[in-house]
């Protein structure tokens, strides 16, 4: 068993709603404590995980379950939020002055295409390079051109997250499309399209985590998930193109994000991508996870469109990527989709995923990545 | 290195201060700036006091190449969200990254039909001028296929 484990978890459907993020964030925190079987005043820290929300959004959320004096913080690192936000709740338990704390991510965000001004500069708006999709898709023809990926196999990934979706009651669709209803949507930023790529919206996701010591005094042994590894990174030197960048190097060859934080994932949880069961990674677009398959070593670099080809992403497959239905079906709620991909493995590696459930997983990974090259990835062992 | 410090109506302005190199009322004669750095080799953009690589120092001010070749693009066919300056209406265009013989890869918008954007594409920077609602003219760029 590994020193920090999670005891239970909670969600609030990912979509549009009518509530507050109040509401919101404090329904998947309850939830995850009533999984969890504590008492919010139990809970030792606090830490939420979110980019769009106004200040004291932790304090504010969690006001909702009582009153409480303990340390509750609020962490941003764009779609890497919630990798950083439980990796605080993990150092904070490792460090040994807390033993129970509770990991929330929130994010209510509006319509549309982000507010540019969060992360561009003015010139870079001005000459219009503040389309987040411009960016994925760039990296998409760079690959068609190198490896000879198709926008067939792209589409295949987006049809295969939609049709995973329907099974899945915290997605935002839950609809499946055929491969020619993806192939003749809109085009947003060439070759990437309108049901390839994920939307923003409101969710919440939360994990309760203790020290393995702990879990075992409340008796939660048997339903303890244990955290293998829960690393952070943010790229090194034009190792990753993705906004806001305004340039990148031709001559630096720095391991990408992806590589770096999957491999000290793997060597702290002492496995490799064999040893992986199943899992959830960031499908911002649709060639976005085929890139970061080949990133995390499922296949070589260039191999990732022949994963989809044969099935092996499928979750009936060898490698099942994005059981949930990933980012794609659900939108992505920033600060939450981090703690909804370990809702979705824990689910697994319980064995309740319903049609969802992939035969006898034991081990999963979930992988973010985003703006600035802040990459996540956690990786969990029943 | 260009500043703007003193920038009032009918004044020429670069888009962002460090961006651009040689005198704004020669269009002919403006570059891209880059900073090059003399410990580890990297060149970027903009002018800047830190190597972003290394973090080191010993940095020079330099102009980029007026001449690369297509590395990737997209065609954005949306309006981007916030103070685009383009046509209004929108009219979709290239975005691209341009690979200059000074070993890096600069994104900006590609001026030409969007049908003939094609990696490999030899193009050349192309400075303009937009006027700015007080009056100012700023000096943008792009790229466009080479000797059009």
């Amino acid at each position: 068993m590994s020193d920090v484990v999670i005891l239970g978890t909670g969600m609030h459907p990912f979509g549009r709603f009518e509530k507050s993020y109040e509401e919101l964030g404090a329904e998947a925190a309850a939830a995850a404590l009533r999984d969890a079987g504590v008492e919010w005043s139990q809970i030792q820290a606090a830490y939420l995980s979110r980019m769009y929300l106004p200040a004291t959004s932790g304090a504010r959320i969690l006001r909702r379950l009582g009153s409480t004096d303990i340390s509750i913080v609020d962490i941003e690192a764009a779609c890497a939020s919630g990798g950083a936000a439980l990796r605080q709740g993990v150092l904070a338990i490792r460090s040994g002055e807390v033993d129970l704390a509770l990991v929330l991510g929130c994010e209510k965000m509006p319509r549309g295409f982000m507010d540019p001004s969060m992360i561009y500069s003015q010139w870079q708006i001005e000459l219009g390079m503040s389309l987040n999709p411009a960016y994925w898709s760039m990296r998409a023809r760079r690959h068609m051109h190198d490896y000879g990926t198709t926008e067939l196999q792209i589409a295949k990934v987006a049809h295969k997250n939609h049709k995973n979706s329907v099974h899945n009651p915290y997605s935002m669709y839950q609809k499946e499309f055929s491969l020619d209803e993806i192939l003749n949507s809109p085009l947003v930023c060439d070759p990437i399209r309108r049901l390839e790529i994920c939307a923003p919206d409101d969710g919440a996701a939360a994990v309760v985590v203790a020290s393995a010591k702990r879990a075992r005094q409340l008796g939660a042994n048997a339903k303890a998930i244990n955290i293998a590894a829960c690393c952070h990174t943010i790229a090194r030197y034009s190792a990753d193109f993705r906004c806001p960048a305004d340039s990148m190097s031709a001559t630096a060859a720095n391991p990408g994000p992806t590589e770096v934080t999957a491999k000290q994932a793997y060597d702290r949880a002492g496995l490799g991508p064999r040893d992986i069961d199943c899992f959830e990674v960031q499908d911002t677009d649709a060639f976005c996870e085929i890139e970061i398959c080949e990133s995390l070593g499922l296949c070589v670099p260039g191999e990732g469109g022949r994963l989809i080809d044969e099935g092996r992403t499928e979750i009936g497959g060898a490698t099942p990527v994005n059981m949930s239905g990933g980012l794609i079906s659900k939108g992505e709620p920033v600060g939450a989709s981090h703690l909804g991909q370990l809702v979705e493995i824990v689910s697994q590696l319980r064995g309740q995923a319903g049609p969802r459930q992939v035969a006898d997983a034991k081990v999963g990974l979930a992988h973010v990545l985003g703006a600035g090259g802040n990459c996540a990835v956690t990786i969990l062992q029943r | 290195m260009i500043t703007a410090n003193k920038s009032a109506a009918g004044e020429r302005v670069p888009i962002r201060e460090g961006l651009l190199t040689g005198p704004l009322s020669r269009l002919d004669r403006v570059r891209l700036a880059g900073c090059s750095c003399t410990t580890c080799g990297e060149t970027s953009l903009g002018s800047k006091n830190i190597c972003p690589n290394c973090g080191g120092d010993a940095v020079r001010e330099v102009s980029l190449s007026n001449h690369g070749v297509l590395w990737s693009f997209t065609v954005v066919r949306h309006r981007p969200p916030g103070n685009y300056k383009g046509p209004d209406p929108f009219v979709p265009f290239g975005l691209g990254l341009v690979e200059l013989s000074d070993g890096l890869r600069v994104l900006s918008p590609i001026r030409c039909d969007i049908d003939k954007l094609k990696i490999g594409l030899e193009l050349q920077f192309k400075p303009y001028v937009r006027k700015d609602d007080d009056g100012r003219e700023v000096v943008a760029f792009s790229f466009e296929p080479a000797s059009q």
